[in-house]
């Protein structure tokens, strides 16, 4: 395991040396008119040049290479410079990831409850009613745009119930729509992947004795399918909860959320480059420690894994 | 089935039971509206305003912290931090009187420190250091005298720049040259003043939140959350606090504020929503919602449809033809007189297309002398009254054209139009001009080939480098003279390059427009012969039918609780972007309110006007 760890270890810093170089060269190649937005008008080339060099965007690009590593190691994220102007990244995103998280945390909790008890439901009773229900659901959520039933849902339902359409930290009432749209695409997923593996185990050979040797249906249900058919999908669960930190793109800019949502798809548009690169080492480091700890907790569940055995990790 | 819908019902009761009916407005003492919330999905960068170029953080800036001089809600200059000035007889020295007594707060609306002359003089020196990054430093020291040189280095002693704090309360600017609309510029935010211990004392920090700035205007930014929110109390220490009756500003940001603030506004959770040109016909069909919209007021800044004089774009779309075309004098007059303004209009307002129209390059009641309105001058009153579409004219000089051209240009000329694909609406009008103009010129005449470019870099790859015939352009004003709608067409510029146009060449060297400008820049001291000029060369621009003025900016509808015509008016400068003296209205102004408000509006400035 440990020698495992290490050696996962040592790749997932190779991989995020690979992503950050990327992602700071592709910078550097956007056209320089980004950097100021609508002021670009107004600014004589002198003014701009003078801009950009003092962004250190003049440096050469292996010194400015350097120097970002040097920051990074020394753990300075450096200062927006478009976004907002010299406010320290580790500002911007300190204040807005507890939103995220709480977000993402309370619909993760609910698409997982709903979602399995959905699925089990729809392989227990195959074919009949919540199997159909199920089902539709399913086919609704993946087949219609997202951003379709996310307004649909903000317009209509905060109408019907008289609710307020723009979260306030203040009204927990407003914490309810948000949640629920966030989670309608998870349960969709879990009831679809825990249907089709409950439905895959029920028909193996060990239900079929441990049937004939009297067990109980509820408790080979409990202990023996359940259990096997969860451990293909909670290898995706630490990265899926690690990533709730970068918020919901849409339903946090639909409902005036404070979240990280969106953020980076802002800041490649304004291109600060400072904060590009901080968002991207820390979603690209959330994910690679979401994998690394997935496969410790299929691990964990499913005691045939070996991780260090030769081969014998997937 | 049925105990899904049973689960459904208890659901639905759990979240009725949790809601109380619509939120109760804030009332003031006297059961008058006193709390103005909007959303918003532009978010701002930064709350220095020595710094910024954006309009959006100017409205921020502008009820924050008060400049030298105020406008009016007639657009009459009135004093404002600055209680009087005057100018020595050279005009080149100002002089201007502070108020006294008026307090720097902080966020907390703890006292700081007064408001002095050297709060202004401290402001010009942040300004004037390259390391801040101003991006108004420029206009700046484009009336102060040696503040360019200082900016550049050129001289270290700053007691040299022509900004002076004579005493506590006394200012003093001395300018380069004599220019005549210098206290209109003082309404800038880069002449607003700043609070040089503070400065010092929050460094970098300056403006990047609400903390780290001083408050000395009508309102104190109480909470700054970026993409999120931000809030604007009433300044309780204002100088002038019997002319604010909003007590508090809220604004929300919403990714999608476009899409759901009229559906928010009904709702009355917000107090203004604008309605775009997808919804109004929805709104204007149902007649509750009819009533609560009105027409936003147009803005000073100007499209106008540009020829390009130095045509630069590829092969296939034939530009040396066209440069041919172009300058021809009828072969132009033929587009100006055939292009149907009004309906290309109606791709942005299908309603009252007329009222956004303008036929001048300067919009009208930019400046006036003595209450005539500066397009009613000279040369240009012949344009300003009369609608450039009239197909017969069209037609004539394309006659004119083709038989002047006969063997020199090659027919169809091809009318190369690029446009920002970024918008819909402009999408639609290309279309409709490519249409209209064809079939009235005739397609053996012209040949419009549209042509969508990606909004990213549009300006610089298309407009600047000069790869179109025939452009949609705008231009807003920097201060309160005409002299500042010449910028675009002048040599140099990068709009549509009318130094290249064949011929027009006067005796001295110079392009006549050129000189036209050269002349009325040069006259500084009477203003009355110097306006005269300036609408002499804008006639020639626009009979030579070097552009064809097209439409205003601002316009389409909106729903709102303010009373537009309460807000200071201003064709330059922040102080159209004040709360203060405006109130907050029970029910939102419809159309027919809306006119009627503007016409006694434009007759009380008239008024008010020839009073001044």
């Amino acid at each position: 395991m440990l020698k495992y760890s290490i050696k996962r270890l040592l790749q997932s810093l190779f991989t995020l040396f690979i992503i950050v170089t990327i992602v700071f060269l592709l910078m550097r190649l956007l056209p320089e008119e980004g950097y100021f937005g609508a002021s670009y008008e107004k600014l004589d080339e002198q003014q701009r040049e003078a801009i950009l060099t003092s962004m250190g965007l003049r440096d050469p690009i292996h010194k400015q290479l350097v120097n970002f590593y040097k920051n990074i190691l020394t753990g300075n994220l450096g200062q927006s410079i478009t976004f907002r102007p010299k406010v320290p990244v580790i500002d911007i995103i300190k204040d807005k990831v507890p939103y995220s998280l709480y977000f993402g945390l309370a619909a993760i909790g609910m698409s997982l409850s709903v979602g399995v008890t959905l699925g089990i439901a729809m392989a227990k009773n195959k074919n009949k009613f919540w199997d159909r229900f199920g089902t539709g659901y399913v086919v609704f959520i993946r087949a219609v745009p997202a951003a379709v039933y996310f307004l649909f849902l903000q317009l209509y339902i905060t109408g019907i119930f008289k609710l307020p359409m723009l979260f306030d930290i203040d009204k927990p009432k407003t914490w309810i729509l948000p949640v629920i749209s966030m989670s309608l695409g998870g349960i969709a997923s879990y009831a679809m992947w825990m249907r089709r593996y409950m439905v895959d185990e029920l028909n193996k050979d060990y239900v079929k004795l441990a049937r004939a040797k009297g067990l109980k249906s509820k408790s080979i249900m409990v202990k023996h399918i359940f259990r096997n058919a969860f451990v293909p999908m909670a290898q995706y669960l630490p990265a899926s909860i690690l990533f709730t930190i970068a918020g919901s793109i849409y339903i946090e800019s639909l409902y005036s959320i404070p979240g990280m949502g969106g953020l980076l798809v802002e800041v490649i548009k304004r291109q600060d480059n400072t904060l590009v690169q901080a968002l991207v080492l820390i979603y690209s480091s959330i994910g690679i420690v979401g994998l690394f700890l997935g496969d410790l907790l299929m691990a964990i569940f499913d005691p045939r894994i070996n991780l260090d055995k030769k081969g014998g990790a997937r | 089935m049925k105990r899904l819908m049973a689960l459904m019902l208890a659901i639905m009761m759990v979240l009725a039971g949790c809601s109380k009916g619509k939120t109760d407005k804030t009332l003031g003492n006297e059961g008058e509206l006193v709390e103005y919330s909007e959303v918003y999905s532009g978010e701002i960068t930064t709350l220095n305003y020595l710094v910024t170029a954006n309009y959006n953080e100017f409205a921020l800036a502008a009820n924050m912290v008060d400049s030298l001089i105020d406008y009016d809600k007639y657009g009459v200059l009135i004093p404002g931090l600055a209680t009087e000035w005057e100018s020595s007889e050279d005009g080149l020295v100002w002089t201007l009187k502070i108020r006294e007594g008026v307090k720097w707060l902080t966020y907390d609306g703890k006292e700081y420190a007064e408001t002095k002359a050297k709060d202004f003089v401290d402001a010009a020196k942040y300004l004037l250091d390259p390391n801040n990054e101003s991006l108004t430093a420029n206009i700046f020291y484009s009336v102060i005298k040696n503040a360019e040189e200082y900016y550049n280095g050129e001289i270290d002693d700053f007691e040299q720049v022509g900004v002076k704090a004579v005493d506590d309360y006394t200012l003093e600017y001395t300018l380069k040259q004599n220019t005549p609309y210098f206290l209109s510029m003082l309404n800038y935010v880069c002449f607003l003043p700043v609070n040089g211990d503070f400065l010092e004392e929050v460094g970098d920090r300056f403006g990047t939140d609400n903390t780290n700035v001083l408050y000395n205007g009508a309102y104190i930014m109480e909470t700054f959350e970026p993409q999120t929110r931000r809030i604007l109390t009433k300044n309780e220490q204002y100088w002038d606090k019997d002319n604010i009756f909003i007590d508090k500003i809220k604004e929300t940001y919403n990714q999608e504020a476009a899409t759901l603030a009229p559906e928010l506004f009904l709702r009355g959770e917000i107090d203004y929503a604008e309605i775009p040109a997808s919804l109004i016909e929805e709104w204007m069909k149902d007649s509750t919602k009819k009533d609560l919209v009105r027409p936003i007021r147009t803005t000073f800044y100007t499209y106008f449809y540009a020829l390009n004089f130095d045509p630069k774009f590829d092969a296939e779309y034939e530009p040396d033809n066209w440069k041919i075309a172009v300058n021809n004098v009828n072969f132009r007059k033929s587009l100006f007189h055939g292009l149907d303004r009004k309906a290309a209009m109606t791709t942005a307002e299908p309603y009252d297309p007329e009222q956004r129209l303008a036929n001048t390059i300067t919009p009208k009641s930019f400046v006036d002398i003595d209450g005539v309105d500066y397009t009613e001058l000279g040369g240009l009153k012949e344009f300003a009254n009369t609608d450039s579409f009239n197909e017969e004219l069209a037609k004539e000089y394309r006659d004119k054209a083709m038989a002047e051209l006969e063997g020199k240009a090659k027919f169809p000329v091809i009318v190369y139009m690029p446009y920002n694909s970024g918008g819909t609406e402009l999408a639609n009008r290309v279309q409709v001009i490519e249409q209209q103009l064809e079939n009235l010129l005739g397609k053996d005449y012209i040949d419009i080939q549209i042509d969508p470019k990606p909004p990213t870099n549009f300006l610089s790859e298309v407009r600047r480098s000069g790869k179109y015939a025939f452009l949609e352009s705008n231009w807003g004003p920097d201060y309160a003279d005409p002299e500042t709608y010449t910028d675009p067409f002048t040599p140099g510029s990068n709009y549509n390059f009318p130094e290249f146009v064949e011929g027009y060449t006067d005796a001295n060297g110079d392009k006549t427009y050129t000189n036209l400008t050269n002349k009325a820049k040069a006259e500084i001291l009477d203003i009355d012969k110097r306006y005269e000029l300036f609408a002499e060369a804008e006639a020639f621009l626009i009979k030579e039918a070097f552009v064809i003025p097209y439409a205003l900016g601002g316009g389409g509808y909106a729903a709102g609780r303010l009373d537009p015509f309460e807000s200071q008016y201003s064709p330059f400068g922040v102080s159209s972007q004040r709360y203060k003296g405006q109130h907050l209205m029970e029910k939102p102004m419809n159309t027919e309110e809306y006119k009627a408000a503007l016409e006694t509006w434009k007759k009380e400035r008239a008024e008010a006007l020839k009073k001044q």
